[in-house]
């Protein structure tokens, strides 16, 4: 039998650490089979010669090797100095119950293992265990910041700390998608996933290590130029400016997206990549706003016109700052509440967890736009023809709207109102799983990433689309609805990677579209199945 | 009397240890929401599929409603049952729950033995003799200390197996862990050959009694006069006092793991007393080092998060 890794092994001299072999990965069905041989494509030598690479296929963050023993040390230092301030109120109010509760009472029980998606697609490789993280940061608190943790390390697990054990820490913390598909099994309540987010934290906050996607080109060009896309606030405009025109020219329907309304009873604060990548999506929200009758508007101020928040997945900080960021902007335009877009995340970060940050005026009401999308269409005021969504419908549900806020059953009942060829997911609701693009994965593909998220973390979420649609015929397009920007994101490299459009007809976009669709008055549809119309 | 010092002794550290324990909890900041769905004090209708207050049109402008009752009915068998562990790992359960409620059951014992000597100490006419409530308790008694004995013999080794023989408990297994199945492996293997020789439970009720009343012996009893029997005095003291000191403290922690953690979806209103808390953390002071934090030990979280960065790192 082939041994187990150990956490104490992280420390252990290798050149890969963990290595999938060809076939180890769970199977794919007909007719993907021939990726049940692939695996993740190697990194060329004289790209990973300076950075950290050994812990697994791929690489995440891409850590600088430290030039002198000098170095090593002092960076070792950093590490244990960001540690403590984990457990300080004045450093971590955040999240300093609810890391010290999980980091106390973990019995081990491996019950969270069977629920996570990234574990069982990996072939169960022993890094992947959501316990396997939270067990090396265990023992190296306990061992080296707790009085008389060096004895007590060799009753209650040992491991040693030296450069390779914290690099590859950092790496590991960017192979969990924070879904928290395991805090939701655990029977003691521990959260393996909060274990990670804290150490993503710790290497963000204290060492400045973070991905080049989320950090540099993620929160810092968020706040400075005023979207994590790199748009300006004209640049915006101009995009907007586009999508009132395309929207006229696809659906026939002509509409006016509203800048800066000050007063208005909603701000509409959509993930500024939509423009970009799906300005359908921001285009079918102006039409059903405004074939409504709502009094809404978009901010046209820097990261007022981009809902991400990627703060959420490793930096309290820079979650703060952007979260003010938006409330401010709420707040000076006077509107009665912040609707946020179809984007998981920024509905987690601004509703739920910037909850407990916005006080006095910034505390501007945040309602999810599933929510509000389903007052519309169930209010009766546009009508709908459903037969024009007349194809097999499937949902995702973005783990940090379902599991992370409880907004299960409004995006359902809009479905099965406009949408007769609805069915579910197995599992579905709280129980789903995760896009494999989560807690910023999507965006990441520096390296050879993509190809890991493709294949590891993304291939359960596969499995399941896949199985959704079983029985369907192969020339029936069948469509995907995921009402968030990163699975989108995710189910469209999926999509690509795999040749699922050729081989299954699968297509993807978000619940708006399908309203928007299912609309009487529409002249033309706007979803397509490549070049072909739905109905004309 | 050494006997009943340990214990008291023990019972003293178990009550201060859980008492800073809950006090530590108690005391920690208001932390940012990490609620996790199904909350279990939602309406029933909610909780059947996991929703919440949020799915509301203008959550905000309605009281939000709550349902204790709901919260029991899921929290009893999950106490009580495992019933998380019976549905997410079945093989585990089998082990588990008996070595639990093997556990439970002592603990049940234990407090009917403090009932009994209560009531011999009161000594009314309803206790007496042959009369029913006597006999209900002893009854009772030797129901749930042979049946919880039985099932937390079986348990515990079934737990000792399991972790030792199973490849994923095992390879993140420390000495500790064993350690302290076999603590109490230890108590109940002593308690059990205790019972074979006092099949009801006599020698129990007069420590018990003996506890209460400061060591006055009933019936002329000494305690621990045999070797198990000594044995489980001995080791169920020190397990009472060891139990808050490990990660097993999750007997009673688990409270403020569900509900200061999982289940807290409590809104910050303007005004409230979280939001009172909120500004108390916003003047905390951070000192992360990393330069886009720009914490210098004197700027607080609220002037950092209203700041932008000025360095990429």
């Amino acid at each position: 039998m082939k041994k187990l890794l150990k956490p104490s092994d992280l420390a252990r001299p290798s050149d890969c650490l963990c290595h999938i072999e060809p076939g180890e990965l769970s199977p794919l069905p007909a007719p993907y089979e021939d990726f049940n041989q692939v695996t993740i494509p190697p990194l060329k030598p004289e790209k990973i010669k300076n950075i950290e690479a050994s812990l697994d296929d791929t690489v995440a963050i891409g850590i600088s090797k430290p030039a002198s023993k000098e170095e090593e040390e002092k960076l070792i230092r950093q590490f244990l100095s960001g540690l403590k301030k984990l457990f300080e109120k004045e450093n971590n109010w955040t999240f300093l119950q609810p890391l010290m509760l999980s980091m106390e009472h973990c019995a081990k029980c491996q019950t969270c293992s069977n629920a996570c998606p990234v574990y069982e697609m990996s072939g169960k490789k022993e890094i992947h265990r959501p316990i396997f993280r939270s067990e090396v940061l265990r023992r190296i608190y306990k061992k080296y910041l707790k009085p008389g943790g060096k004895i007590t390390a060799k009753l209650t697990g040992d491991i040693d700390l030296n450069w390779t054990t914290i690099a590859r820490l950092a790496e590991l913390s960017y192979r969990c998608t924070l879904c928290r598909r395991c805090a939701t099994v655990c029977p003691i309540g521990v959260d393996n996933g909060l274990i990670n987010h804290e150490i993503r934290k710790l290497f963000s906050q204290e060492m400045g290590i973070a991905p080049k996607e989320i950090h540099e080109k993620g929160t810092v060009q968020h706040l400075r130029i005023g979207s994590s896309t790199g748009m300006n606030p004209l640049a915006a405009k101009d995009s907007i400016e586009f999508i009132q025109e395309e929207m006229e020219e696809i659906t026939g329907y002509k509409v006016e997206i509203p800048w800066d309304v000050e007063g208005a009873d909603i701000l509409l604060l959509h993930n500024a990549g939509e423009m970009l990548a799906w300005p359908e999506n921001v285009g079918a929200f102006a039409i059903i706003f405004q074939a409504a009758g709502v009094s809404w508007t978009l901010s046209s101020e820097a990261a007022g016109y981009d809902a991400v928040n990627y703060g959420l997945w490793y930096d309290d900080v820079q979650f703060s700052r952007v979260a003010v960021r938006h409330a401010d902007i709420a707040r000076r335009l006077k509107v009665k509440k912040i609707v946020i877009g179809e984007c998981g995340h920024a509905h987690k970060a601004l509703t739920v967890i910037a909850d407990r940050l916005l006080t006095g005026d910034l505390n501007v009401p945040r309602e999810s736009a599933l929510v509000t999308l389903e007052d519309i269409v169930l209010s009766g005021k546009l009508q709908f023809d459903p037969r024009r969504n007349d194809f097999p419908v499937t949902l995702h549900d973005p783990c940090n709207v379902v599991r992370a806020m409880g907004i299960v059953e409004p995006q359902r009942r809009i479905l099965r109102k406009i949408a007769p060829r609805f069915r579910e997911m197995t599992p579905h609701g709280v129980e789903n799983y995760c896009c494999g693009g989560g807690s910023g994965f999507a965006i990441m593909s520096g390296y050879n990433f993509a190809q890991w998220r493709n294949l590891v973390s993304s291939r359960k979420k596969f499995l399941q689309i896949l199985n959704a649609f079983e029985g369907e015929l192969r020339e029936v397009p069948k469509y995907v609805c995921a009402p968030c920007s990163n699975c989108k994101g995710a189910i469209r490299d999926i999509i690509g990677y795999y040749h699922a459009e050729e081989r299954s007809r699968l297509y993807y976009s978000g619940l708006v579209e399908l309203i928007v669709n299912a609309m009487a008055n529409m002249k033309k549809p706007i979803i397509r199945f490549g070049e072909e119309p739905l109905w004309e | 009397m050494g006997f009943y010092v340990l214990s008291y002794l023990c019972a003293a550290v178990f009550m201060l240890v859980t008492g800073y324990l809950i006090y530590r909890q108690m005391t920690l900041p208001v932390h940012v929401r990490w609620e996790i769905y199904p909350v279990q004090h939602e309406t029933a209708a909610r909780t059947a599929y996991g929703g919440s207050y949020l799915e509301e049109i203008n959550w905000w402008e309605k009281k939000q409603k709550r349902s204790l009752f709901n919260e029991i009915r899921y929290m009893l068998p999950e106490i009580l049952l495992l019933r998380g562990l019976w549905k997410e790992n079945r093989t585990l359960w089998q082990v588990s729950f008996p070595f639990h409620f093997g556990l439970y059951l002592m603990i049940a014992t234990f407090g009917l033995l403090l009932v009994n000597s209560l009531l011999t100490l009161w000594k009314g006419p309803v206790f007496a003799s042959g009369g029913n409530v006597k006999t209900i308790l002893d009854s009772l008694i030797v129901l749930t200390g042979w049946s919880g004995l039985i099932l937390g013999n079986v348990g515990s080794l079934g737990l000792l197996y399991k972790r030792w023989t199973d490849p994923e408990l095992r390879n993140y297994s420390s000495f500790s862990d064993y350690f302290n199945i076999l603590f109490i492996l230890l108590f109940f293997l002593s308690a059990f050959v205790s019972l074979l020789f006092d099949p009801f439970l006599e020698g129990a009720k007069a420590y018990a009694f003996g506890l209460l009343t400061g060591g006055l012996p009933l019936n002329a009893y000494a305690p621990g006069q045999s070797i198990s029997g000594g044995t489980v005095i001995v080791s169920a003291s020190l397990l009472v006092a060891y139990i808050p000191l490990t990660h097993m403290s999750h007997m009673f922690m688990k409270y403020f793991l569900y509900h200061r953690v999982k289940w807290d979806d409590a809104p910050n209103r303007r005004g409230g007393s979280i939001e009172a808390a909120i500004l108390k953390n916003l003047e905390l002071k951070p000192t992360w080092k990393a330069k886009h934090v720009e914490a210098d030990g004197r700027k607080s979280w609220r002037d950092i998060a209203s700041s932008a960065p000025k360095e990429m790192k």
